[in-house]
């Protein structure tokens, strides 16, 4: 359970989330949208402890992290799987050792067998298993996300995913196949929050909608809700949805 | 607003400190990431060696030159050996050295590490439980502490044979004279004067390229000012830092000014 309590985050002198308060069962699909520089990324930061709020309480699983120290975050952190914009794979290493990075680090003892069969495992999950020796540079923007989602899950046994924008930046076919993943994932009562813009992509895996505009919360209900929302913002947003059908 | 500027400057000097301390002692605490280590030292050492090789050959040459030009005069062109001996080894090889490091090796960690931030790359490892000062920090560190030290020794070696082909083929010098000028010049003094500074040099630049690129924000805009920021900063501090070492050393060894 996630819990956000009037936090207040600053950028230097630039306000960008401001008083939000929201809560999040670790079951839940939940998009966040919200227009470029609203604060979607960092409410994902904010969740992982990667930076703290200016003032409020966020409390992961009833416990209060905000002020936690990186060690105590650590075991935070095991809760979530998490998959940045682009990915975030390093590029210096191919697909097996960016998979494998995690397990090399977490598992000292594993043998160089027991590490290429799990990578493969992982990789197959993802269906990218043939892309194993490739160099980042060398896979498409689709194969990244799916190799990032690999790598994540190579970390922990997550509770809960977190995406950062998975689907920007894909062709339609890319993206199709990436929410297919992400709702695959959730299987077990696994939940994710998404942020993204894209809101045609959203309204295919989330059941929950939280909508930001100028650093607060001004929209958090279902799809339904969201669809007759009589937000001028949220009209915005759904006019993308309009074109796609009417095309 | 200028309350709030001297703030953020003290604040960043101070994460500055914490940065630089915790990517030294990282050195002596498990894990120890050798591979990153060799990693590092084969794009700061073997990666700049070319142009220092280049850098320092036509330093030497020019010295001599002028040098020689200038001692004539004098009528003490012998003294030529002596004179390029003592600036390189002592001034211009650990300075030049230091200043073409950061250039090529100091840009490069800014840049490297700048890019991580802004790919969440580095956000990626602190999920992942690993620390980034030990990971990208610490091996950039020590391979600057240890890369530099050796890249002057090869600098230095390059430019005192610059000044021989000048002072032999074109000033019409001994050779011979020349090389046991040299040799007399390699006494303790002037060789620990010159070893002492890379070392600390290195440590300088490591840290302030690295802080620079972990504290990256917005962006190609972002990276290009981190990356300027990485080596004008570090120019400012090797010469200043040349300065004070040079008047400690000099305090230290006897000499008299």
């Amino acid at each position: 359970m996630i819990i956000f309590d009037n936090v207040w985050f600053n950028y230097g002198s630039h306000q960008i989330l401001k008083d939000i308060s929201f809560s999040v069962n670790s079951n839940e699909r939940v998009t966040v949208l919200g227009g470029s520089g609203e604060g979607k990324t960092t409410i994902l930061r904010l969740i992982l402890g990667l930076v703290k709020p200016d003032s409020g309480k966020i409390f992961i699983n009833g416990e209060d992290i905000t002020d936690k120290t990186e060690d105590e975050l650590r075991q935070v952190r095991m809760n979530f799987s998490i998959v940045f914009q682009e990915g975030a794979l390093f590029d210096s290493l191919n697909v097996k050792e960016n998979v494998a990075f995690c397990l090399r680090e977490y598992n000292k003892t594993m043998s160089e067998d027991e590490l290429d069969s799990k990578v493969r495992e992982l990789l197959r999950i993802v269906g990218v298993e043939d892309a194993i020796e490739l160099m980042i540079e060398e896979l498409s923007g689709g194969m990244q996300r799916r190799v990032a989602i690999a790598r994540s899950l190579a970390a922990s046994e997550p509770k809960m995913f977190l995406y950062d924008e998975p689907t920007s930046g894909l062709d339609p076919i890319n993206a199709d196949n990436i929410c297919k993943l992400i709702l695959e994932l959730s299987q077990k009562e696994r939940g994710f929050i998404i942020v993204t813009h894209k809101v045609f992509d959203a309204l295919k895996v989330a059941d929950r909608f939280i909508f930001l505009k100028d650093g607060e919360v001004v929209f958090d209900g279902n799809k339904e809700k969201l669809v007759k929302a009589d937000i001028p913002d949220i009209k915005l947003f759904m006019e993308e949805l309009d074109f796609k059908i009417s095309i | 607003m200028e309350s709030i500027k001297i703030k953020e400057s003290i604040s960043n000097l101070q994460d500055f400190y914490i940065l630089s301390i915790r990517g030294l002692t990282g050195i002596f605490k498990r894990p120890f990431y050798s591979k990153d280590l060799i990693e590092q030292m084969d794009y700061a050492g073997a990666g700049s060696s070319v142009i220092i090789i280049l850098v320092s050959l036509f330093i030497g040459m020019a010295l001599s030159l002028q040098l020689s030009a200038e001692l004539s005069i004098l009528g003490l062109k012998m003294y030529t050996g002596k004179v390029v001996g003592i600036s390189v080894i002592r001034e211009i090889g650990p300075v030049t050295t230091a200043l073409v490091f950061t250039g090529r090796a100091g840009a490069g960690i800014a840049s490297e590490l700048g890019s991580m931030i802004l790919g969440h790359q580095v956000d990626t490892l602190r999920v992942f439980g690993v620390d980034p000062i030990k990971k990208l920090v610490t091996p950039r560190i020590l391979s600057s502490i240890i890369m530099l030290p050796v890249l002057t020794i090869i600098g230095d070696a390059v430019a005192l044979f610059g000044g021989y082909y000048i002072s032999v083929f074109v000033s019409h010098q001994s050779g011979t004279f020349y090389w046991s000028s040299i040799k007399d010049v390699l006494i303790f003094e002037n060789v620990f004067s010159g070893t002492v500074k890379p070392f600390i040099f290195g440590y300088l630049i490591a840290s302030i390229s690295c802080y620079m690129g972990l504290s990256t924000k917005g962006g190609a805009m972002g990276l290009r000012k981190s990356t300027t920021q990485a080596v004008v900063t570090s120019i400012i501090v090797i010469i200043i830092s040349d300065f004070i070492l040079t008047r400690v050393l000099l305090y230290m060894l006897g000499f008299s000014v």
